[in-house]
């Protein structure tokens, strides 16, 4: 062998030896780069929705917390896509001592012994153990089989509903709409009758983001969107059940006949929200909460305006129920590599007493709101916040808004809480939705028969494993 | 040793480069392929279970239709979008007009500099039922409006039109620059013999442009199986199954599940894949002989 070439056989060797090396270093080291000073309380947290409207407004939330807990806090709020940031963050060995995230994102994360059992520390804590602070039913939501919590709520979950332009219904002289052929006048008239008065044939009656969120209307036929569980454990998923095929029929006459905006299968819930604000649709399906900030928009825009949303009940059932989806809950949570667990846990007491609650809510003051006199007063920036820095309405129920809440919001939110049930969605369940949608579409648009769809929905799905029954 | 020494000062020159490949290309791909062989944990030690996320992706048939659809949607953008900037570069070099070939050529290039999230707003709203200049025209001319994005005949199509649309223009201007390095004396030399202008493009410019043509088919054939930005952009629940490459199924399992064995495997098959399609392509083409 040429001695040049034994030369580039060597640094080849190497190469691969150093990177094989480098590969098979553990991340798991001693790092201790960080930690806490004993006496110094800080805190290091990681959320998407709780902080400030902007980065400047975040650097005051954090000033804010600082002033009201005495504890040093650096919030990390990622612009986008934060599971993922969450996920990515926690693999590398970044540390936290206090992470945001829903139920669903939790229960991975138990699975895999990432976050800490915290079920003492709430027993031990005169606030979070509080049933008027946080209700035992809402404590039911998150408990584990084995009885242990490893989350703390962030707020009150709202859930999701029909949002209609209750002015438009005045005006047509329409009564609020209870069968699924109601609603099918409600959208003809909305679509038909020129509710906004320019003249052009431009309204649609209802617009959704996808199939988010059709369950107020699955509700007629007493069907689920997601999984549910029989008394055998067995799991099945409803909308692919012949019991769904009148919805689905429902909705390809909507499509056929332009009722339904012809975007829906498209649209983002922000392309939804612009159409229902600029007056070129009379009902979405959203959140209760956007009710109020609906009316919150349109009212700064223009003191005048007639713009009125109302959150209303979806369609009755056969038994007479409306069954509406209550939304994942929001949850604070520790990880096993947190540094400082026991200020993490002092935290989430301040942010369930009052302090918390006017932060989470009102935002900052002197900022958000001013306060004189015991006299609680929006400024112009709070009042575009509309009231929610990652809480629109805490789970205390001994706190009371001192503003008072949007207009709209309260009605809509007792709807939810009379009608909505929590979704049951497992680890299967972003597989099953990719079938679910496929089909439900397809009837949706009357690309084939709402029958046909169902039949080969629930097929796929028992072929897949995904459903047992 | 006496080489290392002897070239020193080039190798101490390189090793930046190297380095930077080193940490941020050839670590992380080697890291890659460990996790490929475990199971992965977001805090702890990952445990090493041999081939069992390989036969995973094997055995999952959405691999094997996006698969189907990554081959279809990339070979048709392979295809068309290989052979159709020819058709336009020699069409402009036929132009005599200074001032319209520039302007086209302008006009062509410009997709090529937005980003796909610009390009797919562009067509979604051009496209779109409500409102969407497409569909205004075909009402003006009595037709009803067509959700392009949402009916699965016509998704596949889409992906591949948006994609040459957007890089025809690029490509053209390879082939042009190529058209303008062609020795004037070969076409005197027709001319003297001849030869008509169609005769002149068949057998000097076509033959001319061959090495450009090489390296423009490799270098779309290295980004057939990596096709992701477009489709992530464009893709809807609807058409889905019809376009969802195997770079999303790797985002998919990779982020959005986090399921990190699963994807990397799943990730160094596209690998393999191209490194096996580049090396045919390359033998078939002879791209190291001279055209």
């Amino acid at each position: 062998m040429r001695k040049d070439t034994r030369f580039k056989y060597l640094i080849i060797a190497i190469l691969v030896g150093l990177i094989m090396i480098l590969a098979a270093c553990n991340d798991e080291g001693t790092d201790n780069e960080g930690e806490a000073t004993e006496g110094d309380k800080s805190l290091r947290i990681l959320s998407n929705v709780v902080g400030g409207k902007t980065p400047e407004e975040n650097e005051l939330f954090v000033e804010e917390i600082e002033r009201l807990t005495d504890i040093k806090v650096e919030l990390v709020k990622p612009p986008a896509d934060y599971d993922q940031k969450l996920l990515t963050a926690m693999s590398s060995g970044e540390k936290f001592d206090l992470v945001l995230l829903t139920k669903n994102l939790m229960d991975i994360l138990v699975d895999q012994g990432v976050l800490t059992e915290i079920s003492d520390q709430i027993a031990e804590s005169d606030i979070l153990s509080d049933t008027t602070v946080i209700p035992e039913k809402e404590w039911d939501l998150i408990e584990y089989e084995d009885g242990n919590y490893y989350g703390v709520f962030n707020k009150f979950e709202g859930g999701t509903m029909p949002i209609v332009r209750q002015d438009w219904m005045e005006k047509l002289n329409l009564q609020q709409p209870e069968t699924l052929e109601d609603f099918y006048n409600v959208f003809k008239a909305f679509k038909e009758q020129d509710p906004d008065g320019n003249g052009k044939d431009d309204t649609y009656g209802l617009s959704t983001a996808g199939l988010y969120d059709i369950q107020g209307f699955l509700s007629a036929e007493g069907v689920k969107y997601k999984y549910v569980y029989n008394e055998e454990g067995e799991r099945t998923i409803p909308i692919a059940s012949e019991a769904a095929v009148p919805v689905l029929e429902w909705f390809a006459k909507l499509y056929e006949e332009g009722l339904l905006d012809p975007n829906f299968a498209t649209n983002e819930t922000s392309q939804m929200r612009e159409l229902f604000l600029t007056d070129r649709v009379g009902m979405v399906t959203y959140w209760d909460a956007w009710v109020g900030l609906f009316n919150n928009i349109r009212l700064e825009d223009d003191p005048n305006t007639e713009f009125k949303a109302k959150g209303i009940p979806g369609a009755v059932g056969p038994e007479g129920d409306i069954i509406l989806r209550r939304g994942d809950p929001s949850l604070w949570a520790i990880p096993v590599n947190a540094e400082s667990p026991g200020v993490a846990k002092e935290f989430l007491e301040f942010w369930h007493s009052e302090k918390g609650n006017v932060l989470s809510t009102l935002g900052i003051e002197g900022h958000d709101y001013t306060l004189t006199d015991g006299k609680y007063e929006l400024t112009e920036i709070g009042k575009e916040h509309s009231m929610d820095h990652g809480v629109v309405v805490p789970n205390n129920t001994n706190w009371e808004n001192p503003i008072g809440s949007l207009p709209g919001v309260e009605e809509a939110q007792e709807i939810i809480l009379e009608h909505a049930t929590l979704e049951t969605s497992t680890e299967d369940w972003p597989e099953a939705e990719k079938i679910v949608q496929n089909y439900a579409f397809k009837a949706m648009m009357g690309e084939i028969p709402a029958k046909e769809a169902v039949n080969k929905m629930h097929e796929e799905l028992m072929d897949a494993g995904l459903i047992d029954y | 040793m006496n080489i290392f020494k002897k070239h020193m000062t080039l190798y101490l020159m390189i090793a930046p480069v190297a380095i930077y490949f080193l940490l941020f290309a050839y670590y992380p791909l080697a890291r890659g392929l460990m996790i490929s062989f475990q199971e992965f944990r977001i805090i702890g030690d990952n445990t090493y279970i041999g081939l069992q996320n390989y036969i995973t992706v094997l055995s999952d048939p959405v691999f094997w239709r996006v698969l189907v659809n990554t081959l279809l949607i990339g070979g048709g953008i392979l295809l068309i979008g290989f052979s159709f900037p020819i058709l336009v570069a020699i069409s402009l070099n036929e132009v005599l007009k200074v001032s319209f070939k520039k302007f086209t050529q302008m006009v062509i290039y410009l997709p090529h500099l937005f980003s796909w999230v610009i390009i797919g707003g562009i067509w979604i709203y051009l496209l779109s039922p409500d409102g969407g200049l497409v569909n205004e025209i075909i009402k003006v001319f009595g037709g009803e409006p067509i959700h392009f994005f949402t009916q699965e005949k016509y998704a596949k199509p889409l992906m591949v039109f948006t994609a040459i649309w957007k890089d025809v223009g690029f490509l053209c201007i390879l082939y042009l620059a190529a058209i303008v390095g062609i020795s004037p004396t070969l076409y005197e030399a027709a001319k003297i013999d001849g030869a008509t202008r169609w005769q002149e493009i068949r057998h000097i410019l076509i033959p001319q442009l061959y090495p450009t043509m090489k390296v423009v088919f490799l270098l779309n054939l290295l980004g057939v199986l990596k096709i992701f930005d477009q489709i992530f952009i464009m893709r809807n629940p609807t058409i889905a199954r019809e376009v969802d490459v195997l770079m999303v199924y790797t985002y998919e399992k990779g982020i959005l599940e986090f399921d990190m064995g699963v994807a990397t495997a799943a990730s160094f098959f596209v690998i393999f894949a191209t490194l096996i399609l580049t090396l045919i392509a390359r033998k078939l083409l002879r791209f190291d002989e001279e055209a």
